[in-house]
C-alpha cells in the first residue's frame, strides 16, 4: 500500500521566510528581520568581549583592588546593562507597532471562512445568507487573492492550531473559545499549513492547503463547490455509488445530492476536486485514494476511519464513482 | 558578632578543654553511619541523602536522553517506521516530563541539599527526616512513572498535558492518570527540598555569615527555593483537578459544564514558567562559583548579582501568558506580558556582563570546570535572544509550537543549566568522593558536547521557519525537512557519545584512589576547608566567618566555635539576618520512619489513580508513618532530661 | 584539613527557643505558604469559573444553605482563644495549661469535623453536576484535608503530653502547631465568604 507516497510534486510552499500576504510580511520584514541582524551584532559583541577578557595578556604588575579600576569596570557593567536596556525598550515599540498593523481589523469586504479543526483534518465552510448557498469542504481553503479573509476559528474536540507560515501566524482552535485571524494573499499559489497544536495520534499529518486564485476563478470555483454531486452517468460510477450508499461510507461522510448526510467525517461531495487526501498527507491520485480506502491505519495509524475490505471489482467501481464527485 | 564571642571567650577556659582529637574521635561514633541496608534506609545525613538523589537523577536524565536519541532516529528521515505514532507520544511526553520533573528540578535541588550545608559551615539540613522523605517520594515516584511506561501505560498527552486531549474524552485509559499522579509525587519532593533549604538557610548559617556574605550559589538555591514554593502549588494543584476531572467527572476544565480548558493552560505555565527559572537559578550559583575559584577573583558585583537572581525570579512569576499568545487572548493584556517577557533579559544580562568583568580581572585558569562556565555563557545567550525574540506577539504567533521553540528552550535548558551542571559535576566531584575527574577526557566530553549541542539544535531554528511544527511523528518527504533533520540526529548522537565519555571518565574516577585532598581548585568557599569527601558531621567545629571569602582570608585555619555536644547530634541554629548564634538543636538519629511515610505516601497516591476511595485507603498507613515519625524515642529521653534541666535554668533566665 | 582555631564556645546556648528563633517555626511558616497557595489557587479557580456563568450559581442550582457555614466560622475563630492561652502557656512551660487547652482543642477540632460534613450538605450541589459544583467541593476538600490533618495532630499531641516521652523542646513544638492552627482557622474565614456568600452576592 505504500508506495503510494512517491507521489511526484507536491503541492504547497510552506515557510515563515517567504511571505505571500500582508500579514506574514509584517512579521518578517517588521520583526524578524532586525531581531535576527541585532541578536547576531550583540553575540559577536558578548563572545569577542568574552574572548577578550580571557584571552589578554596579563600586566604584571596590575593592581586589582585599585579602586579607580574598579569604578571604571563597574561604569562599564553599567553601560552595557544600560545598552541592553534601551535596544530592549526599542524592541517593545518596533513590537507593538507590528502586533497593532497585524491585528488591524479588516474592511467589511472581507471573506468569512470558517474552519473547524478535528482529530485529524479541517472542515472547511463558506456560509451565506442563503443556507442552500452554504459550501462544505475539507482540507483545501480556496482564498480570493487581493482580498481579506477572516478566518473563524472553532473546535468540537480538543485544541488545534491554525498556521499557514506564508499568510499568516497561527492561532488556536479551542473547544468554547471562538477565535478569528485573518489573512490576506499578496499573490495567487498554493501555501501548505500544517495543525501546530499536539492534538493526538495523527497531529503529524493534519495538513491542509490555501489556494489563492484570482477573485474571477475563485468565483467560479465557489460556484462550482454550490452544486450538488453529479449524477452517476456510466453504469459503472451508478455501481460506484451503489458501494457507496451500501458500505460504511455514509456512517461519516456526506455527498450532497445522495441520502449520505453524515458530518462525522470529511465531505466527499467535491472530492474528486481537492488536490490533496487525508488532510494533506497524500496527493490526490487514484492509487493514493484506493490504497486510503482499503487500509487508512497503515497511512494514519490511529486515524479515526476503519478499513474497508472490498472487492477488486467493488473498490474500482467505488474510485470510479468518487472520481466523478468534482 | 564580637561581643558574642567576648561573652563566651570566659568560659572558653573549662569548657573547650577537650583537644581535637578527642572531639573529632567522639563525633565521629556520634554522627557514624549505620552499616548494611537497614544503615541505608535510615540514613538522615544530607550527603547520603543528596548523593541518591544526584545518582537518581542522572539515571534519569540518562533515561531522557535515551528517548530523545530515539526520537532524533525516528525523525532522521521523513517517514521512519522506528516509532509509530503512539509511542513517539509516550517517548516525547516522557522525555518532558522526566526531564523537567524527574531530572532538571530535582537535580539542582540535589546540588544544593549536599553543598548548601557544607557552604554555610552546618552539620546537616533543618529537617534531615523531612529530607530523607521527600528522596524516598521522588524516587517512588520516579519508578513508578517507569514502570508504567515499561508497561506501555507511559502518559502520552505531553509533558503538559493540554486538556481537552488529556481529559476523560479523549485520553482514556490510565496513561494521563500516571502522568498526574507522577507530579504530584515529584511535587511533594520538591516542596519539601524547597523547605529544608529555605530553612536550612535561614537557620543554621555559620556565625557570621550575614545575608550580605552568603555564597552566591547559596542565594541562588535561597531564591530557587522560593521560588519552587510559590510556583509547585500550582502544578500540583492543576494536575489534581485534572485527576479528579478523570476519575470522578468534576468539570474544571470540561466547556460544556462551565469549565474551561484555557483555565488548565493559565494553573500549568503559571507553575511553567516559573519552573525554568527554578531550573537556571541554581545554575547561575554553580557558574559563580567556578568562575571565582577558576579566576581567582570574586564576582564582580556581588550586590548587583543578588539582586539579579531576585529579580529573575520576581519576574518570572510574571510572563507565564507568554506560551499562550496563540490562544487568543485580549491584546493589551498580551502587551503587559511582552514587556514582563524581555525585560527578564536584563537581570541575565547582567549577570553576564559581571562574570565577563571577573573574568577579565582575573587570571583565568582553563581547567574543565570553567570550560563549561565559558560554554553556558556561549550557548545560553543564543537562547536568551530567540527568548526575547518570543516575546514579541506577533513573532511568536508565527514560530510557537514549531522547531523553532524546540530550538530556543533546548539552548536555554541545555546552555543554562545542562552546561553548568557538568561544569559543577566535574567541580564538586573531588569534594564528593574524594576522587578528581580526568581532564583530559573531560576536554573531549565539553567539545563533543559543545559542538553536538549546536548541530542538534541550530538547524531547527530554520526548521521551524520552514513550517515543521513541535510534536510530530514524521514528516511527508515532501516537505523538505530532511536535510536539516538528519544533521540534527547526528548532532545527537555526538551528544550521545559525549555522555557516554562522561561515563567512562565517572567510571576510571570511582576506581581510583582518594587523591583529590581538601581544597584541588583552590576554592574560596567553606564546603573547601572539610576532607574529601566530608565526614558525616562536615566540621569538627563550627566555622565562623567575616567576609565572602573565607578560606582566601584565613589560609592558615579558620576561627571557629566549640562547644557543640559531641555526645548527640547537636547542631548550631543562628539567626536569620545576621547569623549570630542564637541555639543548640538536637538532630535525630537514623530512622525508618520517613521510608515507611514515603511508602504509605506512595500507597495513598497509587490507589488514588484507580479510586477516589484511595484516601480512605491510604489514611491509616500514613497515620500511623507520621505518628511513628512524630513521636519522641524513649531511649533520647533519659539523656536528654539532664540536658533540659541545664536548659531550663537559661530559658527563665 | 583547614585547621580550625577555637576562638570561642556555643556550649551555653539555650536547647528549647520558641517563635522565629525555632527552625520548626520556619518549616511550618513554609507549610502555610504552600498550604495557602494551594487554596488560593482553589479560589482562583472559583471566580474564574465564576465569570463564565452569566448567573451564580448557575441556573437550576440552589444557592447553598449558610447555617452550618456560620457555625462552623464561629467555631474556627472561637477556638483561637483556648489556643492563643496553649501558646502561651507552652512559652511559660506551664504543662497544666498546655494540657487543659489542647484537650479543649482537640475537642473543638473533632467537633469542626462533623460540622464539615454538615457543610458539604449545605452546598446543594454534587461536584460533577457542574464546574460551579467541581470549584466548591475542591475548596472545601483542600480546606478538609488541613483541617483533618489539625485534628490528627492536635489528638496525637494531647497523647504526647501525657506521655512519660515528653520533652522540653516538644512544647515549643506546641507554638508551631498554634502557629498552624491560626492559620487553618483564619484562612477557612474568606474561602467559607467565597464558598457560601459569593452565591448570594455575584
Amino acid at each position: 500500500m505504500i508506495p503510494l507516497l512517491q507521489a511526484s510534486q507536491f503541492p504547497g510552499r510552506h515557510s515563515v521566510l517567504e511571505p505571500a500576504g500582508a500579514q506574514a510580511a509584517l512579521i518578517k520584514d517588521g520583526l524578524w528581520d532586525p531581531m535576527f541582524v541585532t541578536a547576531s551584532v550583540t553575540f559577536a559583541l558578548v563572545v569577542a568581549a568574552l574572548l577578550w577578557a580571557l584571552l589578554r595578556r596579563r600586566v604584571g604588575g596590575e593592581t586589582l583592588e585599585d579602586p579607580a579600576r574598579q569604578r571604571r569596570l563597574g561604569l562599564t557593567v553599567s553601560l552595557a546593562t544600560a545598552v541592553t536596556t534601551i535596544v530592549l525598550f526599542v524592541f517593545l515599540v518596533v513590537d507593538s507597532t507590528v502586533g497593532r498593523a497585524t491585528t488591524a481589523t479588516p474592511g467589511h469586504s472581507a471573506l468569512q471562512i470558517r474552519v473547524t479543526g478535528h482529530q485529524w483534518w479541517w472542515e472547511v465552510q463558506y456560509r451565506d445568507s442563503l443556507a442552500q448557498h452554504w459550501v462544505t469542504t475539507a482540507n483545501e481553503i480556496h482564498i480570493p487573492v487581493g482580498r481579506p479573509v477572516v478566518v473563524e476559528l472553532r473546535s468540537t474536540d480538543v485544541i488545534h492550531s491554525f498556521w499557514p507560515p506564508n499568510l499568516s501566524a497561527k492561532r488556536d482552535l479551542i473547544p468554547g473559545h471562538e477565535n478569528s485571524l485573518w489573512l490576506e494573499a499578496d499573490s495567487s499559489g498554493e501555501y501548505r499549513g500544517q495543525c501546530a497544536e499536539y492534538c493526538g495520534h495523527q497531529h503529524a499529518k493534519m495538513a491542509f492547503l490555501v489556494v489563492a486564485e484570482p477573485s474571477d476563478s475563485f468565483a467560479g470555483w465557489l460556484a462550482g463547490q454550490r452544486d450538488t454531486a453529479a449524477t452517476p452517468a456510466d453504469s459503472l460510477t451508478r455501481r460506484g455509488q451503489e458501494v457507496f450508499l451500501g458500505s460504511a461510507c455514509p456512517m461519516c461522510h456526506a455527498v450532497a445530492g445522495t441520502p449520505a448526510g453524515s458530518r462525522v467525517g470529511p465531505d466527499l461531495t467535491h472530492l474528486g476536486s481537492r488536490r490533496t487526501l487525508a488532510a494533506g498527507t497524500l496527493p490526490n491520485t487514484r492509487g493514493n485514494l484506493a490504497g486510503w480506502i482499503v487500509n487508512p491505519q497503515a497511512i494514519k495509524p490511529g486515524a479515526k476511519m476503519p478499513p474497508n475490505a472490498l472487492s477488486p471489482d467493488d473498490l474500482q467501481a467505488l474510485l470510479a464513482y468518487l472520481e466523478t464527485l468534482r | 558578632m564580637t561581643s558574642m564571642l567576648e561573652a563566651t571567650d570566659r568560659d572558653r577556659s573549662g569548657r573547650t578543654a577537650a583537644s581535637e582529637a578527642e572531639v573529632v574521635m567522639a563525633l565521629e561514633q556520634t554522627w557514624r553511619p549505620e552499616p548494611g541496608l537497614w544503615g541505608w534506609l535510615r540514613s538522615v545525613d544530607h550527603k547520603s541523602v543528596a548523593t541518591r538523589y544526584l545518582v537518581t537523577a542522572f539515571v534519569f536524565f540518562l533515561l531522557a536522553g535515551l528517548e530523545a536519541a530515539t526520537m532524533r532516529l525516528q525523525l532522521a528521515r521523513p517517514e521512519n517506521r522506528l516509532l509509530g505514532p503512539d509511542a513517539y507520544n509516550q517517548f516525547f511526553t516522557m522525555h518532558g516530563t522526566t526531564m523537567m520533573f524527574l531530572f532538571a528540578v530535582p537535580v539542582m535541588q540535589a546540588a544544593g541539599l549536599y553543598l548548601v550545608p557544607l557552604m554555610i559551615g552546618a552539620r546537616n539540613v533543618a529537617f534531615p527526616k523531612l529530607n530523607a522523605y521527600g528522596y524516598w517520594v521522588y524516587l517512588f515516584g520516579g519508578v513508578f512513572l517507569y514502570l508504567m511506561f515499561f508497561l506501555n501505560t507511559g502518559p502520552d498527552a505531553g509533558w503538559f498535558s493540554y486538556v481537552p486531549l488529556a481529559g476523560p474524552e479523549y485520553s482514556p485509559g490510565k496513561r494521563v492518570d500516571v502522568w498526574a499522579q507522577a507530579i504530584t509525587f515529584t511535587e511533594i519532593a520538591a516542596l519539601t527540598a524547597s523547605v529544608e533549604l529555605i530553612v536550612t538557610i535561614f537557620k543554621m548559617r555559620a556565625p557570621g555569615m550575614t545575608l550580605n556574605r552568603m555564597p552566591l550559589f547559596v542565594w541562588a538555591m535561597l531564591v530557587q527555593s522560593f521560588m519552587v514554593l510559590f510556583a509547585m502549588p500550582w502544578v500540583a494543584t492543576a494536575s489534581q483537578f485534572l485527576a479528579m476531572d478523570r476519575l470522578v467527572a468534576t468539570h474544571f476544565f470540561n466547556q460544556a459544564e462551565g469549565g474551561d480548558p484555557l483555565l488548565w493552560q493559565h494553573l500549568f505555565w503559571f507553575f511553567g514558567h516559573p519552573e525554568v527559572y527554578i531550573i537556571f537559578i541554581p545554575a547561575l550559583g554553580f557558574v559563580s562559583s567556578i568562575v571565582t575559584t577558576f579566576t581567582r577573583r570574586p564576582v564582580f558585583g556581588y550586590p548587583a548579582m543578588v539582586l539579579s537572581l531576585v529579580g529573575t525570579a520576581f519576574l518570572g512569576f510574571g510572563l507565564w501568558v507568554h506560551h499562550m499568545f496563540a490562544t487568543g487572548l485580549p491584546q493589551l493584556g498580551e502587551s503587559f506580558f511582552t514587556a514582563a517577557s524581555m525585560m527578564i533579559a536584563i537581570p541575565s544580562g547582567v549577570q553576564i556582563f559581571c562574570w565577563i568583568a571577573t573574568i577579565w580581572e582575573g587570571r583565568p585558569r582553563f581547567g574543565v570546570p570553567f570550560l563549561w562556565a565559558i560554554g553556558f555563557v556561549v550557548v545560553f545567550i543564543i537562547g536568551g535572544f530567540t527568548g526575547v525574540m518570543i516575546a514579541s506577539v506577533p513573532f511568536d504567533q508565527q514560530v510557537h509550537d514549531t522547531y523553532f521553540i524546540v530550538a530556543h528552550f533546548h539552548y536555554v535548558l541545555i546552555g543554562g543549566a545542562v552546561f553548568p551542571l557538568f561544569g559543577a559535576f566535574h567541580y564538586w566531584f573531588p569534594k564528593v568522593t574524594g576522587r578528581m575527574l580526568s581532564e583530559r577526557l573531560g576536554r573531549w566530553q565539553f567539545w563533543l558536547f559543545f559542538v553536538g549541542v549546536n548541530l542538534t539544535f541550530f538547524p531547527m531554528h530554520q526548521l521551524g521557519f520552514e513550517g515543521m511544527p513541535r510534536r510530530v511523528y514524521t514528516y511527508l518527504p515532501e516537505t523538505g525537512w530532511g536535510s536539516l533533520n538528519l544533521l540534527a540526529t547526528v548532532g545527537a548522537v555526538i551528544m550521545a557519545v559525549s555522555v557516554v565519555l562522561f561515563l567512562v571518565n565517572l567510571a576510571r574516577s570511582l576506581r581510583a584512589p582518594h587523591l583529590a585532598g581538601d581544597n584541588p581548585w583552590g576554592g574560596e568557599t567553606l564546603e573547601w576547608a572539610t576532607t574529601s569527601p566530608p565526614r558525616p558531621y562536615n566540621f569538627p567545629l563550627v566555622p565562623v566567618v567575616d567576609g565572602r571569602m573565607p578560606l582566601w582570608q584565613h589560609p592558615d585555619g579558620l576561627p571557629a566555635l566549640a562547644g557543640l555536644r559531641t555526645d548527640v547530634r547537636d547542631v548550631l541554629m543562628t539567626t536569620v539576618l545576621d547569623a549570630e548564634p542564637d541555639s543548640r538543636h538536637r538532630h535525630p538519629p537514623p530512622t525508618i520512619w520517613p521510608f515507611c511515610a514515603a511508602i504509605a505516601t506512595t500507597i495513598t497516591f497509587i490507589t488514588l489513580i484507580f479510586t477516589p476511595w484511595g484516601l480512605v485507603i491510604g489514611f491509616p498507613f500514613l497515620l500511623v508513618a507520621f505518628i511513628g515519625w512524630a513521636w519522641p524515642r524513649g531511649q533520647d529521653h533519659q539523656e536528654q532530661r539532664r540536658v533540659e534541666a541545664e536548659a531550663a535554668v537559661e530559658v527563665a533566665g | 584539613m583547614t585547621a580550625f582555631r577555637p576562638v570561642g564556645t556555643v556550649a551555653n546556648l539555650p536547647n528549647t527557643v520558641f517563635g522565629h528563633r525555632s527552625a520548626m517555626w520556619w518549616g511550618t511558616l513554609a507549610f502555610i505558604v504552600i498550604e495557602g497557595s494551594t487554596l488560593f489557587i482553589c479560589a482562583v479557580s472559583y471566580f474564574y469559573v465564576a465569570q463564565r456563568f452569566p448567573t451564580w450559581p448557575p441556573e437550576h442550582v440552589l444557592r447553598p444553605a449558610w447555617t452550618a457555614a456560620s457555625i462552623q466560622a464561629a467555631l474556627m475563630l472561637l477556638s483561637n482563644i483556648p489556643m492563643v492561652m496553649v501558646d502561651r502557656a507552652a512559652l511559660r512551660l506551664d504543662l497544666a495549661t498546655v494540657r487543659a487547652g489542647m484537650l479543649v482543642i482537640s475537642l473543638l477540632a473533632v467537633v469542626m469535623c462533623g460540622v464539615r460534613v454538615l457543610e458539604f450538605g449545605a452546598l446543594g450541589v454534587r461536584w460533577d453536576s457542574t464546574a460551579y459544583g467541581s470549584v466548591a467541593w475542591a475548596t472545601l476538600v483542600t480546606h478538609t484535608t488541613l483541617l483533618l490533618l489539625e485534628t490528627v495532630e492536635s489528638l496525637v499531641f494531647t497523647l504526647l503530653l501525657y506521655s512519660p516521652n515528653l520533652e522540653q523542646r516538644d512544647l515549643s513544638g506546641s507554638s508551631d502547631n498554634a502557629l498552624y492552627w491560626y492559620f487553618m482557622t483564619g484562612v477557612w474565614i474568606p474561602l467559607a465568604a467565597m464558598v457560601f456568600l459569593s452565591p448570594y452576592l455575584l
